[in-house]
């Protein structure tokens, strides 16, 4: 049985069609991304799964129950946590006070001082919530979304708004929550979390999956061209090169193919025989971020030129 | 650090899911007591609703001296001072800051949280409920007492109709707080926008200044429940010769407030931020 399987979901606003016909499958224990712009549709197939959205049509398993049947959700809700975008934590309680509060919810909580040490706020236990750095507050909402020992974890953008130490430390919190068999799925528009974290991933826009598979194999990333990226040597031309370039900015010169050995041999035999160097010498495949920019591209953007 | 393993887990029946037993109740007191602390922590809150009214009664009882409303049966003006503040310590707990805690509470999303978590949401209302009855209680007690001991105000003479009268009262204006809660669009203005309404509604239902029953702010103020609420908490304490312990019309009168606002709250409650 999959942690998650979904089937043809839909979901609409009126004449919005938040969510249109989406499936996908997540494994017990796999960390799965949803990314997309914001609009996607993200939120609300997340709100779907949690059982705190119906939906319009589509089914929908949840740990092997429909979120959306009522007598289940209370069940479902002591098997899932759940962490949103907003900071949402009382200011006047302490640490430690929210996270006893809310271990009282569960049948069978972790404790609470171990939810404490895993988020990193053991210094911080008896401090006051609203004296925390945002950092802090959102490891603590990860905390109340863990302190029920959940199976499935649901994190909704889950370091928007932190910085770039603060996102690691969130990350390294959740890799020991998947190394420890809890299954996750976060949704997020950085591409690099997605490729650090998940193992699955599914791209939506306009409600739509435009594409899915895994961080290092979707739309076609492990196939596709290759780009050489070097700068120009001072005393030769472009005409010069043994290749020609595909795109010249400046001195920086670029190379697109699908048959990198033979243009890289070609390229190291000439500086070599010259004796030439190739300062700042780079080969990358299309970046996530490509990929990424390229299936979320709004319709109108080709209209419009 | 050892981890507990994660069984796979089977669905419970329905049955076991969906009944209430010792556990909810245990639950309820679990939640009350953190309600209450939240209550008690957030110390400007606390003060301007439970010290407000103490500190009033006391500021006004000593400037009140010896004078007396010649309107009402000819009663010293303290002796409508202590019901007055008891009324607003029930008005304040219950409209202003219930009214308050749900609007903050909603749009930094703690409401949906809570929401999303196994608490019931019955589980959740009620123990803001009985969080509530505290708060009220605490007040209540504290001006019978310095009313009874600081200003020989005697306690109310009709026990039973002081009661319901409060019953009456927490769960009207509880209405009328989570219906202002609905109002209300964003935290920033949730305490100015409540305690204004609160404060103007109050000063012109005359609990600072008795209303003549001719007078014109009277006849305005009877369309509101305060200035009827205050007579009907006043009622049980048999100030005046030959008026009944028991202000059935006053009480019908705020009631019907409280049933107006239900409506409106339950149409209109969300568990959502307004802004996002």
């Amino acid at each position: 049985m999959p942690a998650i399987s979904v089937k043809d979901l839909c979901k609409s606003y009126g004449e919005l069609h938040a969510v249109d016909s989406v499936s996908f499958r997540v494994e017990r224990g796999e960390v799965f991304a949803l990314l997309g712009p914001n609009g996607a549709g993200k939120t609300t197939t997340i709100e779907i799964l949690e059982g705190f959205l119906a939906r319009d049509g589509g089914d929908v398993q949840v740990l092997g129950v429909d979120p959306g049947h009522r007598r289940q959700q209370r069940w479902l809700r002591t098997r899932i946590g759940v962490v949103l975008q907003e900071l949402a934590v009382e200011p006047f309680f302490t640490v430690r006070q929210v996270l006893e509060r809310n271990s009282g919810f569960y049948p069978a909580p972790r404790p609470v001082e171990e939810v404490i040490e895993l988020v990193g706020l053991s210094e911080k236990a008896g401090t006051k919530i609203k004296r925390l750095s945002g950092g802090q507050q959102r490891r603590l909402d990860i905390g109340l979304g863990i302190i029920g020992n959940p199976e499935l974890l649901f994190l909704d953008e889950p370091t928007t708004g932190l910085d770039p130490a603060a996102r690691r430390t969130t990350w390294d919190l959740i890799r020991t929550l998947a190394s420890d068999g809890t299954t996750v799925v976060l949704s997020s528009h950085y591409m690099d979390e997605v490729e650090a974290l998940a193992q699955g991933v599914a791209v939506l826009a306009r409600g739509r999956i435009v594409a899915a598979g895994s961080p290092s194999s979707i739309g076609g990333r492990d196939r596709g061209q290759v780009t050489i990226r070097f700068t120009l040597p001072d005393d030769v031309g472009p005409a010069d090169l043994p290749v020609s370039p595909s795109h010249l900015d400046g001195n920086v010169v670029e190379i697109t193919t699908n048959d990198e050995l033979v243009v890289l041999a070609r390229l190291v035999n000439w500086a070599l025989e010259g004796r030439r160097a190739l300062p700042g010498l780079s080969v990358t495949r299309v970046t996530l971020e490509d990929v990424y920019l390229d299936l979320t591209r709004p319709i109108h953007d080709g209209l419009a030129q | 650090m050892a981890w507990r393993s994660k069984a796979v887990s089977q669905p419970q029946s329905t049955e076991t899911s969906s009944r209430a037993g010792l556990g909810d109740v245990r639950l309820v007191a679990h939640q009350v007591r953190y309600e209450q602390l939240a209550f008690w922590l957030n110390r400007v809150g606390a003060i301007f609703t439970v010290g407000f009214s103490v500190v009033f009664l006391v500021l006004l009882g000593a400037s009140a001296s010896n004078s007396r409303i010649s309107f009402m049966g000819n009663i010293k003006l303290i002796d409508y001072y202590v019901p007055g503040f008891v009324a607003y310590g029930v008005m304040s707990a219950c409209f202003t800051t219930l009214a308050t805690t749900l609007v903050v509470r909603r749009e930094t999303g703690l409401l949906k949280r809570l929401r999303l978590s196994p608490l019931p949401t019955w589980v959740l209302l009620t123990s803001i409920f009985v969080s509530t009855m505290i708060v009220v209680l605490v007040q209540v007690v504290l001006l019978l007492i310095i009313g009874r001991f600081g200003y020989a105000v005697h306690f109310p003479q009709e026990w039973a109709a002081f009661v319901v009268v409060l019953v009456v009262g927490i769960v009207s204006f509880s209405a009328m707080g989570v219906a202002m809660s609905t109002a209300v669009p964003n935290q920033e203005s949730a305490g100015p926008v409540t305690s204004i309404v609160f404060f103007v509604l109050l000063f012109l239902s005359g609990l600072w200044f008795p209303l003549k029953p001719t007078s014109g702010l009277a006849k305005f103020s009877n369309y509101f429940p305060i200035h009827h609420f205050i007579l009907a908490v006043a009622a049980p304490f048999d100030f005046q010769a030959g008026v009944s312990p028991w202000a059935w019309h006053d009480l019908l009168i705020v009631a019907i407030w409280g049933g107006g606002a239900t409506v409106v709250a339950l149409r209109r409650f969300r568990w959502t931020p307004r802004r996002s």
